[in-house]
């Protein structure tokens, strides 16, 4: 899979009027002996007559004239072959060409570029380009009112890149939109300069002067002679290791892109991080989240060409792990709009990642695909950064989910803490640890009969009341609860709305064959338990806390109603009015944290902690990872 | 938007589908007019600009005649096998050559088309050099009527018969996937397609033999010794069980293991799920089926720290009508929870004997299995030895 991500080879075709040829390629390794060798492999081959055609796998079985990638390098294909096939119909420029030819797959922007008419002087020397994400090459202004009297002439220039077969979509999403910015930047550098003119000239009439030299001379020389062979040729060694390059065509255009299928490995071996996925993390991104570096300051300049970085000094001087980016752009002066960009920008280049800010209440666990063995590097990069320490030590503190707050006690020195909230930092950025967070679902147990079952018999001494109740329910229900009615009634004022919940769900999600009920005779019950409970609570002292309860609970259906008011605290008109507020919110669904609630609701941890206790027989909390942030880590 | 639904080959190529063939045509170099498609179902839906752009690629050089050449441009994709055929009585420049292409989106996938192509190719080779079919004018009629079938047939079926004349065509669209992962000993399978229902007879002979074994709770080295086969043909066998989606690996379950949350929200949020969730994990299905409530908290209550067995004193999932074996098994099909393995790892200078394994690849099941040793063994060796640390995840 990893190895799919590199170019098999970097092809650059050229076609004008005079016909098309492959001026430049990379790597030079030759097609000369391969006809040779596939011929060879071909006799071999059939050598066993017996031997079935493997027709199914052609994944697997390379056919005759495909590419041996023995050593992971494009052959078989003759070079006038490649020049007839990427040099295009004018129909087909100026878009996406994607050619798969048996396990190769070859993709590219044709661009169609007007020459520059020659003029002795070129006036434009100096051109500012607009800054940021690679080459927005508008066209140059240069010298418009003459170029009008010439008939433009157009050539194409095809930058091709070979691909395996099996590459995935985006991969090749990404080779195509590299070749369409080199287009572009070169289609700027023709208008500005004549640079391709110029750059194709040469390489054709080398090629003339060093025909009786092998090719691989040839294009070897072409390297040395043109700048423009020589950047093709770093960006294919760009591509391969590291993914992230900056090439500046003709030392003027600085072109800069980020295969993030590679970059991203970077820091994770074997993580194939794709621009969708980065996408995915980037729309979640909220004030709240925070943003940790990746790489030292001085590495960050890499993704940015050197005009577009005052904003991101802005923003690297406010930097800081521990506060949010909404602190962050207001400590950088800037809106948060520009620092989502910016953020979005370093995340995407694999110089930072998304984390919530680091605080003593942030619980951590061992990421599920942490690379955590004896082998790893990462064993002796840690040792080193925090001296004598031992990774293993260190995170299987995380075992379990565990906040620094409580790795630490008031009692050790301050230090001892700064030093755990670095090796903390330093196991995010390594991507071996991953937060949790707690998510709250809004979700009356209905069948709590069952639950004071199995919990213990305290409650067994029903009253005469409660028993009538039940009678008259099971007549109701015709029978329907079983298993049900058997059970002692935990709270006897609730037990009519309880059943009813049960047949309600039971019905609308399974289609079990309960009888619907009248609803004349659920409405009598209901109005009869509200008037029960109210009289049981002798808490409510004025009728207006009352009338305002009854307001509030308005919002619930009659099922989930009935469940919120077994709960003592849903007397109490304020936390009855937050929880309100909250479930018409949306935050009990199960998409929302507990730091996300906080942050839009202006709530203190310990208010919001303390009502989700107060409330938690409807409410169930559970602890799990942030689907955004967790999208970027390599769940299996 | 359900993550859980996609299988492993779905989520492979992000943004790419698994497309339709949307046309089939016929191209072929005239004598006199050049290239030109010849025969076409449905009709023009290749137009010509679009044909004369990439004609090129479908009519060849001689160079890259017969291999497969797909070319994705203009927003159609063509899956092509170019072919000529010599001969220099028969054809009016000494050779015939055409090309048999299927047509999708530019978007989908078309790896799994190019062997069809090259097969029917080859059929169509057959059939001109017998009988001309192709070369022949007035024999379009047949050829669009077996292209239409083809068209009809793999797009519904995946497969299609043709007869034609003294031939019998047969094609089939092979999905390819990724190789699936090793299995190892302690690994569980879980059949996932109701594949009971088939006779027992269509299986392989080893797959026969250790199918009545595989029940979501057996791990390999287990099925091995019951069903009397060896260890390395049950893992091939599952291995290409797994790779036909009819079998899912799980880890052990055992009352001691761990479990975490994950995307649980698709629980509640999808209905169909909820209710394929009740019914599967229902311990006795005559009963009234648990709440989705009652298994939602259950699932929510499985964190890290957590085992098993402590939910199950606490929540008592028998009182509720829940297998707790289902619930684990359906949580981890689909994805809600995964299992939190244990990792000893070995810190010391120089391991020896078992200290090898502490490698902190190996999990605790799989140093079981290995050894043959049961659990508490192995964790009282771990205890013991100040040198090992025990790391979760």
């Amino acid at each position: 899979m990893e190895a799919n991500v590199n170019p098999l080879a970097v092809i650059l075709v050229y076609f004008d009027s005079k016909g098309d040829r492959l001026l430049y390629r990379y790597p030079y390794q030759t097609l000369g002996q391969t006809e040779v060798a596939t011929d060879e492999q071909r006799k071999s081959r059939k050598r066993n007559p017996y031997a079935a055609a493997n027709t199914d796998d052609l994944l697997q079985t390379p056919t005759h004239i495909s590419a041996a990638k023995s050593q992971g390098q494009l052959q078989g294909f003759a070079d006038d072959v490649l020049s007839a096939l990427f040099a295009v119909k004018p129909q087909l420029c100026n878009q996406k060409f994607e050619l798969k030819l048996n396990d190769v797959r070859f993709v590219s922007h044709p661009t169609l570029i007007p020459h520059k008419e020659q003029r002795p002087s070129n006036a434009s020397s100096s051109i500012s380009l607009p800054s940021a994400g690679g080459v927005t090459a508008n066209p140059a202004p240069a010298a418009p009112s003459s170029v009008l009297a010439v008939k433009k002439q157009q050539m194409l220039i095809n930058i091709v890149f070979a691909l395996h077969a099996q590459a995935s979509y985006s991969i090749v999403k990404c080779y195509h939109e590299l070749s369409k910015r080199l287009g572009l930047a070169l289609k700027f550098e023709e208008q500005r300069s004549g640079y391709l003119t110029e750059q194709t000239a040469h390489m054709a009439r080398t090629h003339d002067e060093q025909q009786q030299q092998p090719l691989e001379r040839t294009l070897e020389l072409i390297a040395e002679r043109c700048s423009l062979a020589q950047a093709l040729k770093s960006i294919f060694h760009d591509l391969c290791t590291t993914g992230l390059l900056s090439t500046s065509l003709n030392q003027n255009l600085t072109l800069c892109f980020c295969l993030p299928a590679k970059a991203h490995q970077l820091h994770k071996k074997g993580s194939m991080v794709d621009p969708e996925t980065i996408d995915r993390c980037l729309r979640a991104l909220k004030p709240y989240h925070g943003m940790l570096l990746l790489v030292d300051f001085a590495e960050l300049l890499d993704c940015v060409p050197p005009t577009g970085a005052r904003m991101l000094w802005q923003l690297v001087d406010a930097y800081n792990p521990l506060i949010s980016l909404q602190s962050m752009a207001s400590n950088a002066d800037l809106s948060i709009e520009h620092v989502y960009k910016l953020v979005s920008h370093l995340v995407y280049w694999a110089k930072a990642t998304i984390i919530y800010p680091l605080c003593e209440t942030n619980v951590y666990v061992i990421a599920p695909d942490a690379p955590l063995h004896t082998k790893s590097h990462l064993v002796e990069k840690f040792s080193t950064r925090f001296a004598g320490m031992s990774l293993f030590e260190v995170i299987s503190d995380f075992s379990l989910p565990t906040s620094i707050g409580h790795l630490t006690t008031p009692l050790q020195q301050p230090a001892r803490q700064g030093i755990l909230a670095q090796m903390v930092l330093w196991m995010l950025q390594h991507h071996l640890l991953m937060q949790l967070h707690t998510y709250v679902q809004f979700m009356p147990s209905e069948d709590e009969f069952g639950d004071s079952a199995s919990c213990g018999h305290q409650l067994r001494g029903a009253s005469d009341d409660e028993g009538d109740q039940d009678a008259d329910q099971d007549e109701l229900h015709d029978g329907s609860m079983l298993s049900m009615s058997s059970q002692p009634l935990p709270v006897p004022v609730a037990s009519i709305n309880h059943r009813r919940d049960v047949s309600e769900d039971h019905s609308s999600l399974a289609s079990d064959n309960i009888a619907v009920q009248p609803s004349s005779s659920h409405k009598s019950n209901f109005s009869m338990t509200a008037s029960l409970s109210t009289e049981n609570c002798d808490s409510i002292d004025s009728m207006e806390d009352e009338q305002k309860l009854k307001e509030l609970l308005q919002v619930f259906n009659d099922a989930d109603r009935a469940a919120i008011r077994r709960i003592p605290a849903s007397l109490n008109v304020d936390d009855l009015a937050l929880l309100v507020k909250l479930y018409q919110m949306g935050y009990f669904k199960s998409e929302h944290h507990l730091e996300e609630i906080m942050y839009f609701e202006n709530l203190r941890r310990s208010q919001l902690l303390q009502l989700l206790d107060k409330f938690r027989d409807v409410l169930i909390i559970y602890e799990t990872e942030d689907p955004a942030i967790a999208s970027m880590y390599n769940n299996k | 938007m359900h993550s859980h639904t996609n299988d492993a080959a779905g989520t492979s190529s992000a943004g790419s589908t698994e497309g339709k063939i949307r046309c089939i045509f016929l191209s072929e170099f005239h004598a006199t007019a050049g290239c030109k498609i010849s025969c076409q179902v449905p009709d023009n839906y290749i137009s010509k600009d679009v044909f004369d752009a990439i004609n090129v690629y479908i009519i060849p050089k001689q160079h890259l005649q017969r291999c497969i050449l797909t070319v994705n441009a203009m927003d159609v994709k063509i899956v092509g096998y170019p072919v000529g055929i010599q001969d220099q009585q028969k054809y009016a420049r000494n050779a015939f050559l055409f090309n048999l292409c299927f047509v999708c989106d530019s978007r989908a996938r078309s790896v799994q088309y190019e062997p069809v192509v090259k097969k029917l190719s080859e059929y169509l080779i057959m059939m001109e050099e017998e009988s001309c079919f192709l070369s022949r004018e007035d024999d379009k009629r047949r050829l669009q009527n077996i292209f239409q079938t083809v068209l009809r047939d793999l797009n519904e079926r995946k497969v299609a018969t043709i007869v034609e004349g003294d031939n019998t065509i047969y094609l089939k669209i092979v999905m390819h996937k990724p190789d699936p992962p090793a299995v190892k000993d302690h690994m569980v399978p879980l059949l996932l397609a109701n594949l009971r229902d088939t006779p027992l007879e269509n299986w392989d002979l080893t797959t026969q033999q250790i199918l009545p074994y595989i029940n979501g709770i057996n791990h390999v080295a287990r099925i091995a010794a019951e069903a009397d086969v060896e260890t390395d043909l049950v893992k091939s066998c599952i291995q290409n069980l797994v790779y036909y989606g009819v079998v899912q690996l799980l880890p052990i379950l055992k009352y001691s293991n761990v479990y975490m949350t994950q995307n649980l929200k698709h629980l509640i949020q999808s209905a169909s799920l909820s209710n394929a969730c009740r019914k599967y994990v229902a311990l006795k299905p005559d009963k009234t089926l648990p709440s989705v409530q009652r298994i939602f908290q259950f699932y929510a209550s499985m964190t890290h720290g957590v085992t098993l067995r402590a939910i199950c004193q606490r929540l008592c999932p028998q009182h509720h009508n829940i297998d707790e074996r289902k619930m684990v098994i359906f949580g981890l099909q689909h994805k809600f929870i995964r299992c939190i393995h244990k990792y000893p790892v070995f810190t010391g200078s120089v391991p020896s004997g078992r200290q090898k394994m502490y490698t902190g690849l190996i999990s605790f099941d799989e140093i079981c299995c290995k050894t043959g040793l049961s659990p508490c063994t192995i964790e009282r060796d771990i205890e013991k030895d100040t040198n090992v640390t025990v790391i979760w995840k």
